[in-house]
């Protein structure tokens, strides 16, 4: 399943960058993130409860970042379980680019899904990951907005 | 003689269940019951690196987490395979995925837990560490050379192949004044029961006895299996069988869950319950069909059907099913294409192939439909090429009704059939003349209606020959233990099961005419290996005319031994008595001698004033097993009337036919609601019914929200007539009925949706027969059209 679109945020590109590596900024900004923890600079280990039509379960999973070049782009990788739900898989593409006062963040993701969320959910699966991604944006919009969330790189 | 068998005797069960006192397996709780929730993999394919229990081993209720390494050692794995099938392989399977995980709902581990909730609660938290793999989920190129493999413990994907053919048929085909072709594509769909698979295993340590209470149609064969692969003495296990809500061959076959059942039962000591939800019933009952097959018919320039040639690929699971395969369904369909037909020669070549999907196997009408759909089309098809029409093609190719027994191109035996007085009566009710005047009227007000028509033949009462020769424990014979009670009322216990088909009213009609009596006093048991003898049970329609047939027999035996006794307390000689209303009779003249209830009293509580010698025992059993031709094939012929929406795709089911000949009819009213009920399930996968996957091998339509069954609504009207052909090879001279609406339902109906796209050039050849696909065939035909 292909996922993409983009999003205008109101910061400059080395603030944006510097957020999306951020692990507190991150936590507050997925949607259901129950923890997160950084494994090493690139490698985070998260816990997320999510609800897609009648499933609902906590997926624990890795996200790997990779193909890193700063301020630009990076890949997104990661994987998570969810137990008797099924489990989650998808690379993101996500690029950078500096739009008038701020940056223009777009992303081309390839998600799988499995088990009993593919097999109840699949006409919600892309509604539902449109919404969360949205929902991850105007977070991360919101958390940019204020300038005491972004601590010092 | 026969006052009862052939009236419309109403099903004795179904006041019971109307009145809510169903007692169904879902019911059944005992003492110091479990419940089970099995983890499943979510993967098609994988390694499983991992299982982490310790969270779930944890939660509230929970009483035992088993995974492969403790419970599957209690268990003799299975293997999938008949000796008869040559060449053919199936790793064998055990309770829970081991190293690997071969399809998406694989059980990986078996929760046990004081409630079904708690249990559910727990497998939420066990965690699961699977490498995934490629799957392998597609057609052709699996059976390639080199290709992925489903299942790594198979040295390849090819499960079995086998080849079918006549001398001469190249030959026909080298002459042929035309040659149809087509490819055909059959969808995956599964039963879909009311009630979902169900057990409640229940091991006593102190007796060393196993009981399974189990919505199954074969007690004695699941009694077979579980103290073959658990070690246990056979007479300490017992299956019961209570009310079933609804069966349809899918509850025959043996399944992961119920093992586990009985294994964890064995373990623990405790009364182990599985009761699947639905969308476990998606991803663990079998599933059905799932061919590909590409057919071809020579037609001689007048019509005449020379030879056909077909090659089935069928894609199974990642294991064959067992103990009856997943290659059983391949092996009739090329052995039932072109069976109503004299067509001399053919060439039939099968492929099964292994793939990372739920296993499929046999399911209401086992190869028929597909069968009869690839022949109906191409018939349609020469039809087409000969200026024919469907009727005559079909008159001028049926086998005459005068030349039987008849042996078809296939090798199958026919003892008597009637296709061309089926065909003629088919015609008199559908009256073709006048459809095809309202189709033309209709079109030209832009109204798209069509009809088809489909021969069948149904394979029922099977012999030996069936499975018992290719080393499966499965029984063609059938066991009734039949008594007087010393009130003169009847109890016939049998081993042929009731599903909701009414097998007990009929048996009961059967006695009651052997024994002089109304079947108000005949009580029928079934389904219970401890109270009834052992026999083959319920598939493959031998319910009517095996049962039917064992049960007249033990019935005649106590007929003649009540007789004896009556000839010595009336001091007359037997040969001049009869039973009759309840009482023995003076043959010649009806007037009554003795009541049954005199002689169940003599016989009880006076066996004293009986004459020295004579035998006053009241029970009599007996068994039958089918001798004379290997199967007692059925036919008829269906009719679909059609109309298409081709701005939407959409279709109405206006009417349908169904003309069939079953040998003597027992219950008409039960002979019809068979065939209704057999309509509907041939005409669901027609046009609703699909197990839909992703490339990645997850079923993507796991709910009854999305997966769509036939709704009552969507329905036509289903017109039935009978033509009447017994066998000779039984007294009863009754045949199967189960399967013949579904044998030829979607065949017609397909046949009926190309005629009424006909001015479009458009055909479908692939079921379900979608609005999607109806829309994609309209717009390839017109692209067709338009192109340079």
């Amino acid at each position: 399943m292909k996922l993409e679109g983009e999003q205008f945020l109101n910061a400059d590109p080395m603030t944006v960058w510097a957020a999306l590596f951020d692990r507190e900024v991150l936590a507050a900004a997925i949607p259901g993130c129950e923890s997160l923890d950084q494994i090493s600079d690139t490698e985070f280990a998260a816990v997320v409860k999510l609800k897609v039509g009648p499933v609902s379960a906590r997926f624990k999973g890795d996200v790997v970042l990779s193909d890193i070049v700063p301020g630009q782009s990076c890949i997104l990788s990661g994987k998570g379980a969810g137990g008797i739900a099924g489990f989650a898989k998808g690379a993101a593409q996500v690029t950078l680019t500096p739009e008038g006062t701020g940056v223009r963040l777009r992303y081309d993701a390839d998600v799988a899904v499995g088990g009993k969320l593919a097999s109840l959910g699949s006409r919600l699966i892309k509604s539902t990951a449109q919404k969360l991604t949205g929902a991850f944006f105007t977070n991360l919009s919101e958390i940019l907005a204020a300038p005491e969330a972004v601590g010092p790189a | 003689m026969t006052l009862h068998i052939g009236q419309p005797q109403r099903r004795e069960n179904a006041r019971r269940h109307l009145a809510g006192r169903g007692r169904f397996v879902s019911d059944l709780a005992l003492p110091r019951m479990l419940h089970a929730v099995f983890v499943r993999s979510p993967m098609a394919k994988g390694r499983i690196l991992g299982i982490d229990i310790e969270a779930a081993s944890l939660c509230p209720g929970v009483v035992r987490i088993f995974t492969a390494a403790d419970l599957n050692p209690r268990c003799q794995p299975w293997v999938g395979t008949l000796d008869h099938f040559a060449g053919m392989q199936s790793p064998p399977m055990n309770i829970l995925a081991e190293e690997s995980v071969l399809w998406t709902g694989h059980p990986v581990a078996m929760i046990l837990a004081r409630s079904r909730a708690e249990a559910e609660d727990a497998a939420d938290r066990v965690l699961v560490d699977i490498e995934d793999a490629e799957p392998v989920t597609g057609g052709v190129p699996v059976l390639q050379p080199g290709a992925a493999r489903a299942n790594d413990a198979a040295d390849s994907n090819l499960c079995y192949e086998a080849l079918l053919q006549t001398p001469d048929v190249d030959r026909a085909f080298a002459g042929a004044a035309h040659v149809v072709e087509a490819g055909f594509t059959f969808g995956r769909h599964t039963a879909v029961t009311l009630e979902p698979r169900a057990v409640v295993a229940d091991y006593d340590p102190s007796s060393g006895a196993l009981t399974v209470h189990q919505g199954t149609q074969t007690p004695y064969q699941f009694q077979d299996v579980y103290a073959r692969h658990f070690g246990l003495p056979e007479g300490k296990v017992r299956v019961i069988a209570p009310d079933v809500g609804g069966s349809f061959g899918m509850k025959l076959h043996v399944y992961n869950e119920e093992m586990g059942a009985v294994a964890a039962s064995l373990i623990l000591g405790r009364p182990v319950r599985y009761v699947a939800d639905r969308l476990e019933s998606f991803v663990s009952d079998i599933h059905a069909r799932d061919h590909d097959v590409y057919g071809r018919m020579a037609v001689a320039a007048d019509g005449t059907i020379l030879a056909m040639e077909i090659d089935d690929l069928t894609r199974i699971g990642a294991v064959s099913a067992y103990p009856r395969t997943s290659a059983a369904e391949g092996n009739q369909v090329i052995r039932l294409m072109g069976a109503p037909y004299r067509m001399a020669d053919y060439r039939g070549k099968l492929s099964v192939a292994f793939q990372n999907k739920v296993q499929t196997s046999q399911y209401r009408a086992v190869g028929h439909p597909i069968a009869c759909a690839v022949t109906e089309a191409l018939v349609e098809r020469a039809a087409e090429a000969t200026g024919c029409d469907s009727f005559e093609i079909r008159a001028r190719n049926l086998i005459a009704d005068d030349a039987y027994p008849h042996v078809s191109a296939t090798g199958y035996q026919f003892e008597k059939l009637s296709h061309q007085a089926c065909l003629a009566r088919l015609r008199g009710m559908m009256d073709p003349g006048a459809l095809r005047a309202e189709q033309a009227a209709l079109r030209a007000r832009g109204i798209y209606r069509g009809f088809g028509i489909a021969s069948f033949v149904e394979i029922t009462n099977p012999g030996a020959t069936f499975y018992g020769v290719g080393g499966a424990r499965i029984s063609a014979q059938d066991g009734a233990v039949v008594r007087m009670l010393p009130s003169g009322d009847i109890h016939c216990a049998i081993s042929v099961t009731e599903q909701g088909q009414g097998t007990e009213t009929i048996i009961a009609q059967v006695v009651a005419d052997q024994l002089g009596v109304v079947p108000e006093r005949v009580s029928v048991t079934t389904g219970d290996t401890a109270t009834t003898p052992s026999g083959g049970a319920t598939w493959a329609c031998r319910g009517a005319g095996i049962g039917g047939e064992t049960a007249l027999r033990a019935g005649r035996q106590l007929r003649d031994r009540i007789l004896t006794l009556a000839g010595a307390l009336v001091q007359t000689d037997p040969a001049t008595l009869r039973l009759a209303g309840g009482a023995v009779v003076d043959a010649a003249t009806g007037a009554p001698r003795i009541a049954l209830e005199e002689i169940g009293r003599i016989a009880t509580y006076r066996p004293d004033t009986l004459p020295d010698g004579i035998d006053h025992s009241l029970t009599v059993a007996h068994h039958f097993a089918p001798g004379g031709y290997p199967f007692d094939f059925t036919n008829g012929i269906q009719g679909s009337l059609v109309e298409v929406d081709v701005e939407t795709g959409l279709v109405t089911l206006l009417k349908h036919w169904v003309v069939e000949d079953c040998g003597r009819i027992i219950n008409p009213l039960l002979v019809d609601e068979q065939i209704r009920g057999g309509v509907v399930q041939g005409l669901g996968p027609a046009f609703f019914e699909e197990c839909q996957y992703d490339a990645d091998g997850q079923l993507t339509n796991g709910s009854l929200a999305d997966y769509l069954v036939p709704m009552a609504v969507e329905m036509p009207d289903i017109k039935i007539a009978h033509i009447e052909t017994p066998t000779q090879d039984t007294i009863l001279g009754a045949k199967g009925v189960g399967e013949a609406g579904t044998a030829a339902a979607g065949a017609a109906a397909m046949n009926a949706v190309n005629d009424a796209l006909r001015p479009f050039g458009a055909c479908l050849t692939q079921t379900p027969m979608t609005p999607l696909r109806i829309l994609d065939a309209l717009d390839a035909a017109r692209q067709e059209r338009t192109a340079p």
